[in-house]
């Protein structure tokens, strides 16, 4: 059985792939042992037939499109500059717009204290106000219209003021029609007129820049993928 | 042709320096993958994949066989074709046999509309060398199809597989002779010069 070692020898021999020593070296072992020319015989008629394969042409040309290996044509180097200010541009118009829009209804809210009711519950003293400032007339410097609205009561007051009504309905209605006559009813309230928090001069500069830098860039592709062409 | 010139702009994203270099080794890559894959269409489409690939990680190109470069992409495409083959193993070409084993011999080759006489010799031979190839694990093969189809050296084929030259050599020597064996099986398609050597040896 031969060695794996003196078959790679003899397929290296055939191939010139030895040293000179070792060359020798085979070549003299190669006179003493015929099962070493036998193997050596096998490998070289193998080696023959293989390199007869013929080489073929390939069936087309194998280049490549700029598309097969998705590559873009180069940009010039201000073009990622401009394609930045764009975006961000146009995200601060949108951002301005959409905080002008809200404030208005963040400015409008009333404030109130902790456990502070809701707006149904101003509503329901303010119809009361009339009746339950009349004992205050003495009060000094009411303001001109029914300000208790945003009076913090407590529950034995309003059970009071229930109490009372009766009162001053049988008592003092006199009084209290003149009072209310005296006292005009408080003006509806108008939706306070805030000024925006970014003025309109910076959105229109900020969609300028946005729509300048959006034609630069347009143009700068068009006039790269031109030349790339 | 300036090949360190076209490779170098080809690094530098020149896609027209790459094809210049591609008309230069279609024939080549083609020829490997077509030996190692042992399908026209499939050869095709692996040197195509195998050019994408190649100018894609040009960059990683650091000087040596261009050659070799381009043999190690290309038969990394052929193992992942065949290895997606495995995957989905699709119907041999080889007939089985009544007993369900796959058909060994030769003549499964032939035509029975055809005589021997009216196919090429050439064609015969080529089909009977490949049969052979194909038996062959797929190490062998691809050392065989660089070294002795290629006519790449030992060092070239030793970059391009990334073993050792004393691997190349045993892998060389070894895969010789299982093509040996196999050949004398188809020893009726051999060229006559072929066949006299045997006789005589005997």
């Amino acid at each position: 059985m031969m060695k794996q070692r003196d078959v790679a020898l003899l397929s290296s021999y055939l191939d010139g792939q030895l040293s000179s020593s070792d060359s020798a070296r085979l070549e003299a072992r190669l006179k003493s042992e015929p099962e070493l020319v036998s193997v050596m015989d096998d490998l070289r008629i193998a080696r023959g037939y293989i390199r007869q394969l013929p080489l073929r042409r390939a069936p087309r040309n194998f280049t490549l499109t700029r598309k097969m290996v998705g590559q873009n044509p180069p940009m010039p180097r201000a073009y990622p500059a401009f394609r930045f200010t764009t975006a961000l541009a146009t995200l601060l118009f949108f951002l301005t717009y959409g905080l002008n829009f809200l404030a208005p209804q963040f400015v409008s809210q009333p404030v109130y204290g902790m456990g502070g009711g809701g707006a149904g519950d101003v509503e329901l003293y303010s119809a009361e106000a009339p009746a339950a400032a009349a004992p205050a007339t003495e009060a000094p410097a009411q303001p001109e219209f029914a300000p208790a609205p945003t009076i913090v009561t407590t529950p034995s007051e309003d059970s009071t003021r229930i109490t009372e009504t009766p009162f001053a309905k049988n008592g003092e209605d006199a009084a209290g029609n003149a009072l209310a006559q005296e006292v005009p009813e408080a003006p509806p309230q108008e939706p306070q007129n805030t000024p925006p928090i970014v003025p309109a001069t910076w959105q229109y500069v900020l969609l300028g820049v946005a729509f300048l830098s959006a034609v630069f860039m347009t143009v700068m592709r068009r006039i790269s993928i031109r030349r790339w062409k | 042709m300036n090949e360190q010139a076209l490779i170098q702009d080809a690094q530098g994203g020149n896609l027209e320096a790459f094809n210049t270099l591609i008309l230069h080794y279609q024939d080549s890559v083609f020829n490997t993958a077509l030996r190692i894959l042992g399908d026209d269409s499939l050869a095709a489409d692996a040197t195509q994949d195998a050019f994408i690939s190649a100018f894609k990680s040009i960059k990683s190109y650091r000087g040596g066989s261009f050659k070799a470069w381009l043999m190690r992409t290309v038969t990394n495409v052929c193992y992942d074709e065949l290895r997606r083959q495995k995957r989905r193993p699709t119907t041999p070409l080889e007939p089985d046999t009544d007993d369900g084993e796959e058909m060994d011999s030769p003549r499964w080759l032939a035509d029975p509309a055809m005589t021997p006489d009216q196919q090429a010799e050439a064609d015969e031979l080529e089909h009977a060398i490949q049969h052979c190839l194909n038996n062959l694990p797929l190490d062998f093969k691809t050392v065989v199809v660089m070294a002795d189809i290629q006519g790449m050296d030992y060092t070239e084929v030793a970059v391009a597989v990334k073993v050792p030259l004393g691997t190349i050599k045993s892998r060389l020597a070894r895969a010789r002779l299982r093509l040996r064996e196999c050949l004398l099986g188809f020893e009726e398609l051999l060229p006559s010069s072929f066949r006299l050597e045997v006789e005589d040896r005997a």
